[in-house]
């Protein structure tokens, strides 16, 4: 018997179930809140893109979701102490709204969470003041989602160039689909540079063509990368990879379509469907046998707490408390080598190299003096710089730079064509007053309020930035040709242009609504399922236990997947 | 879809009037861009001319500097043209895609403008008009729109150059008020005019900017490459000939590394948003 399911969300958790459900014979209906730009798609013509090689465009919210209509507030911990409803307005950690979400425009780093990721609390011990905790499952029960969703997004990486320590944390049976893409010269130079110290560069597994693959084309390394919509479709992602044959196997998708509330039944014991409101203000309700939950972390845990009732009068899946709670971003720290030739840094998919030798945990007097029993920091994003227009408004940061200084600076163009930068993604641990909750005043262009984020840096974040960003610039300074290595520390990064605000530099949200064994302490068990509602699921980076060192879409996409394949009945 | 679009060209008042302009005709537009002396599309002929003054302290041409600078990139009109960008149809907002013509792709989709649905319209309506005490507008609080910003602000510059206007002075006392950090008005002025001076200079120039490529032909950047994109070996080996960067320039420009952090974009200045190094 076919049943019903209502993803909200077109992102890399909401396509990913859309496709599996739907190709499992069920009816599945698509809400998205974004704008539809990727015209054919779920036709046989196949999609087409009005992205293009736009600094112009990026910037005026074609695709981001519009901070001037939906708003975003912050604060800093010590701000919520002192009674300060929010110090920010505006854009905090926003991701595309759009149809197939922050996909359209990922820099498509593919890596796997390692085997240690699921067991720190157990393996290292409690972290003060932080909320580590065990994930309800383990690398062994992700290995064949990861398989199936890295065949399907087509993943380039070669397991031959892997570091042994990789492989043994994250075992892979077989070769990646396809070869890697030809390495970008400004990265070449980092990862020699992380040989002479004995660290060890291989290539990043990414979701981009190296050769024509599933009927898209090769990636011709245009360099309009991260933060850009692909031109040319080379590469993978939730839309082009799955929701395009979710909806050409049937699955139904609205565009436009803002989802304000879902509803549960008299009892509070399973929901019902949920109510949206249309591009033209007009309202709506659509009900299903099960509602899947993908708007990415902040937002889910937004939705969870405007749906509160009378029997869910903290918000809806929330008797633990831990809705909105755990919220981690990546923190990065970044290094950056000059060089006295040009380089060309920004010629490419982004970066094409990555580095595993900073993922920890590190443990030593150091940090034991600082009172952490460990550090954790990440992989490295390896040689990576800007494109012109982002080039000229970083000198203009600096007060009256412009006029004669303005034209030399982008002549000499240190920060496109000289630099080359070293970028850790960073573990960031999870603490329960990190928190989303409904802004006391601020309200959306629907006039429902907006999500307000607390949020302060672990004194964990703070040592690991000033542990590993040494070790960083090493590499910058040793790489051939290099006449400068430094590195930016994770509170320069957050103390430019005031406090919380400065985290959104980091598109990685995690942990609103953490998976976990005991209902008392976690929102969701370990396939997703809330524990207060029996046919309620999230199915995006909410569920994150902990945070990992690694980008996180295909992690999203494999629990995603792992879900859509237990609600089937195939698991 | 098109009552809705009459709608809001009502309560936009005057601009509702003006005979929208269809895309196929933007070259034209380009052609006949006002020169000075003439109004632009929302500017009047003085604040434009003013306007032009000040680019020509943010980016300097001939004879200070060797090669073209924002106003002989027809960068001031570019702005005027945004600022009037609702006299367009579809709006001048987001170019088209996804290649331009500049690698024999055969036909220019950059110039077919992406017409705004309701919701971006409002999103942008608001950026560019402001929330003009309109209630549909005023849901998370006012906003003062780039129209607004451009007109007080240029009337600002006249007034700190009084008993002269802004565009009289000589050059070094025009840098002095826009050099003025104690000076809110100046700075809120400099700040949104500097980001859509960059746009405009260093954007696809179907935007009306960057004329001749003067934006990307001094700073050696190649622009928008697709469908080409660069051969294995642009990618993997250093460019022949490429210039070299000194020491002592290395040192000088350790100032901006901070600048890379980037800065989240607040709602009331949204042209503030930075790109991070580490977004990439």
């Amino acid at each position: 018997m076919a049943r019903s399911a209502i993803v909200v969300g077109s992102g890399a958790g909401g396509s990913v179930a859309a496709w599996a459900l739907t190709r499992a014979g069920w009816d599945v209906l698509i809400l998205e809140k974004g704008r539809h730009l990727l015209p054919g798609l779920g036709t046989a013509s196949g999609p087409r893109t009005l992205f293009g090689n736009d600094e112009v465009k990026a910037g005026r919210y074609f695709e981001n979701q519009d901070i001037v209509l939906e708003p975003r507030t912050s604060r800093t911990q010590d701000e919520a102490k002192k009674g300060t409803a929010h110090s920010f307005v505006g854009d905090v950690n926003t991701l595309p709204t759009v149809v197939g979400g922050g996909t359209v425009h990922w820099d498509a780093k593919t890596p796997r969470f390692w085997k240690q990721d699921f067991t720190m609390l157990s393996d290292h011990g409690p972290v003060p003041n932080a909320n580590v905790a065990d994930w309800p499952l383990g690398y062994k029960d992700l290995a064949p989602f990861y398989d199936e969703v890295e065949k399907r997004l087509g993943v380039q990486g070669d397991i031959h160039k892997m570091p042994a320590n990789t492989l043994k944390q994250a075992p892979r049976k077989k070769q990646f689909p396809m070869p890697p893409n030809p390495p970008m010269y400004g990265g070449s130079l980092l990862a020699e540079g992380a040989s002479r110290l004995g660290y060890h560069a291989y290539p990043f597994p990414m979701a981009v063509n190296s050769r024509e693959y599933a009927g898209r084309p090769r990636c011709n390394s245009c360099g309009f990368c991260s933060g850009y919509g692909c031109p040319i479709q080379a590469r993978g992602g939730a839309a082009v990879s799955f929701l395009h044959d979710a909806l050409l196997a049937g699955a139904r998708l609205k565009p436009r379509a803002f989802v304000y509330k879902v509803s549960t039944n008299a009892k509070g014991t399973r929901v019902t469907g949920v109510s949206y409101v249309d591009e033209n203000g007009g309202t709506h309700h659509a009900n299903a046998d099960v509602v899947i939950l993908a708007l990415s972390a902040i937002e889910t845990a937004r939705l969870l707490l405007m749906s509160r009732t009378s029997k869910f009068p903290n918000g809806l899946a929330n008797r633990s408390d831990m809705v909105g709670r755990n919220l981690m971003f990546h923190f990065f720290t970044a290094a950056i080598a000059v060089f006295a030739e040009g380089v060309h840094a920004w010629r490419g998919p982004s970066t094409t190299f990555t580095i595993d030798d900073f993922v920890g945990p590190d443990k030593g007097p150091a940090i034991t003096a600082a009172g952490l029993p460990y550090v954790k920091g990440g992989i490295c994003e390896v040689g990576a710089s800007t494109l012109l227009l982002e080039e000229a408004q970083s000198y203009a940061a600096i007060p009256n730079t412009w006029g004669l200084p303005h034209k030399e600076l982008m002549r000499l163009s240190p920060a496109r064509s000289h630099f080359a930068a070293l970028n850790m993604v960073g573990e960031d641990l999870p603490q329960v007053n990190n928190r989303v909750d409904l802004d006391p005043s601020t309200k959306d262009v629907y006039g429902f309020p907006v999500p307000r984020i607390t949020y302060s840096s672990h004194n964990h974040e703070l040592v690991a930035s000033a542990y590993y960003g040494p070790k960083l610039a090493a590499i910058c300074s040793a790489a051939p040709g290099a006449i400068a290595g430094t590195f930016l520390p994770l509170f320069l990064l957050n103390t430019v242009g005031g406090s919380v605000a400065s985290f959104t530099q980091t598109r990685h949200v995690f942990g609103t609504g953490r998976m976990g064994h005991d209902p008392k302490t976690s929102v969701t068990d370990a396939w997703g399922r809330a524990h207060d509602l029996d046919n309620l699921y999230l199915a995006d980076g909410s569920v994150f236990a902990t945070s990992g060192g690694f980008n996180p879409s295909l992690t999203i996409m494999a629990l995603s997947l792992r879900m859509a394949r237990k609600l089937a009945g195939k698991h | 879809m098109e009552i809705a679009r009459r709608t809001f060209l009502k309560s936009a008042g005057a601009l509702g009037l003006l005979a929208l302009i269809p895309q196929r005709a933007l070259s034209s537009v380009f052609a006949t861009a006002p020169g000075p002396g003439q109004a632009g599309r929302f500017l009047n002929a003085h604040e434009l001319d003013t306007l032009r003054a000040v680019c020509a302290r943010f980016i300097p041409g001939p004879p200070e500097d060797p090669d073209p600078g924002a106003v002989e990139a027809m960068v001031p009109e570019a702005i005027d043209m945004l600022l009037g960008a609702f006299t367009f149809k579809p709006p001048l907002i987001h170019a088209g895609g996804p290649f331009s013509d500049r690698n024999r792709h055969g036909h220019d989709d950059f110039s077919d403008f992406v017409p705004l649905d309701r919701h971006a319209e409002l999103g942008w309506r608001i950026r560019i008009e402001g929330t003009k005490g309109i209630k549909a507008r005023e849901f998370a609080g006012p906003v003062v729109g780039l129209q607004q910003i451009y007109r007080s602000g240029l009337a600002h510059l006249d007034a700190r150059a009084a008993p002269a206007t802004f565009v009289d002075l000589p050059a070094p006392l025009q840098e002095a008020i826009l050099a003025d950090l104690t000076d809110g008005d100046v700075q809120t002025f400099v700040g949104a005019a500097l980001a859509n001076t960059f746009e405009a200079m260093y954007g696809p120039p179907e935007y009306g900017g960057n004329k001749g490529l003067a934006g990307w032909k001094y700073t050696n950047w190649p622009g928008d490459v697709q469908p080409r994109g660069y051969t294995n070996a642009q990618v993997s080996k250093p460019d022949p000939g490429s210039p070299s960067l000194s020491t002592a320039s290395a040192k000088a420009i350790e100032k901006f590394l901070p600048a890379l952090g980037g800065r989240a974009a607040p709602r009331d200045a949204w042209w503030l948003g930075r790109a991070s190094i580490v977004r990439r």
